[in-house]
């Protein structure tokens, strides 16, 4: 019916008021056709009044005291600098971080809590030394798998079922997948590098809720290990195929 | 001209702090980060040009320093913290403890949104920035900023719908 393509990022653009007249135009015309359709455009604009609202209550309009103050004196001196027609210097009040020593892993940690507390997962326990846990996710099927499966894809294996979510390339050359292994029990999240062989790098590790839906509660960690490991882009397609051929050839 | 930045900086503050948590989440880097990144902003003052948005000049700021100081930290034990982890698991015994936390749903549902779209999601519907005004601040295409921000919406629609 309609030749226009229409892409998520074209409805959604729709639903900001962020598309071009005649494109509009024509999305407003299969919209009226298509209820799957304006179904979507409305799904868009009800996440971004929930994103609102979230972001609203977010707002504390109460600004400590010591920040107040360190801006305000930076302004001061930003401005009595620019008064005595002096090119305004950097004001050099202490640099916030060395001094007051807040690490990354402080923000880590802190991301860390908010997993915890989101969802149950038990950040304050070292890893159990029982390699049981990990033993699954090392199972050679798991690997034989992670050296064919496209991501996205997933396979049905005894220990569970494992979806691979990603891949990347690290500067170093080694090549690493993210993937999900799903038990009746548990989920994890675990993140395999291959040099000569696959290797387990990071798990994380929670209970199976319900089954049909599993927050992936992980993502901040994730995300941080893989930032941390300088994963970039993850590789897809042809990328990701080729990438998988030579390294486990 | 400098009092008039004054003046929008101090009024910005809670919107700059906010957006910080989105970021870094947690507090008291949030602050640190705005202290710093409002001490750069000064400094460069005049690359500012009047009738744009402040704001979206701040943020663009904001998020740079923040960007430089994950750079500055990664050579300074950050890796031992990962590494620490990384054979981490959790007690799959362990109850939720979810429903102790009131915790609104969707606010759950953005935190678990990897960075990169969460950051995208804060920018445009948190703080009403227009598409192309994101990409400057995240310095990425306008393309990356739709297909994040799309991504983020569907599952932020999936999520709150399934929970």
């Amino acid at each position: 019916m309609s030749e226009l393509h229409l892409t998520d990022e074209i409805l959604m653009a729709f639903a900001d008021g962020e598309l071009e007249e005649p494109v509009a135009a024509a999305v407003a015309r299969v919209m009226a056709q298509d209820p799957s359709v304006a179904r979507k455009v409305v799904e868009f604009q009800q996440s971004r009044r929930l994103t609102r609202s979230v972001f609203a209550s977010n707002l504390a309009p109460d600004v400590p005291a010591k920040l107040r103050a360190a801006i305000s004196a930076q302004i001061e001196a930003y401005e009595a600098a620019s008064k005595a027609g002096r090119r305004p210097e950097p004001v050099k009040t202490e640099s916030p971080w060395p001094k007051r020593g807040y690490p990354m892993k402080m923000a880590l940690a802190a991301s860390l809590a908010a997993v915890a507390v989101a969802t149950g997962y038990f950040a304050g326990r070292q890893a159990q030394p029982e390699a049981g846990r990990l033993a699954h996710l090392e199972d050679p099927l798991v690997f034989t798998e992670l050296s064919r499966l496209e991501s996205g894809r997933e396979a049905e294996l005894p220990v569970g079922r494992l979806r691979v979510i990603s891949t990347y390339r690290l500067q170093n050359g080694s090549l690493c997948r993210e993937f999900r292994l799903q038990s009746t029990s548990t989920a994890t999240d675990a993140v395999a590098c291959r040099n000569d062989e696959w290797n387990v790098t990071f798990a994380l590790t929670e209970p199976t809720k319900s089954a049909e839906y599993v927050p992936s509660s992980g993502d901040g960690l994730m995300d941080a290990y893989l930032g941390r490991l300088g994963a970039g882009t993850p590789l897809e397609g042809e990328a990701e195929a080729k990438a998988l051929v030579e390294a486990t050839r | 001209m400098a009092t008039a930045i004054g003046q929008e900086l101090v009024a910005l503050l809670p919107r700059l702090r906010r957006f910080a948590l989105v970021l870094c989440r947690s507090q008291p880097l949030a602050d640190d980060l705005v202290q710093g990144a409002c001490e750069r902003a000064l400094a460069k003052a005049d690359s500012w040009t009047p009738g744009t948005r402040f704001d979206a000049w701040m943020f663009r700021i904001l998020r740079n320093y923040w960007i430089d100081h994950l750079r500055r930290m990664r050579t300074e034990g950050m890796m031992e913290d990962v590494e620490a982890q990384t054979h981490l698991i959790g007690d799959p015994g362990e109850e939720p403890v979810m429903s102790k936390i009131a915790l609104a749903e969707v606010q759950r549902a953005i935190e678990g949104l990897p960075q990169e779209q969460r950051e995208v999601l804060a920018l445009v519907c948190g703080e009403d920035l227009s598409y192309r005004e994101a990409a400057e601040v995240l310095n990425v295409p306008i393309g990356t900023v739709m297909s994040r921000l799309a991504r983020a919406r569907k599952r932020l629609v999936e999520m709150t719908a399934a929970a």
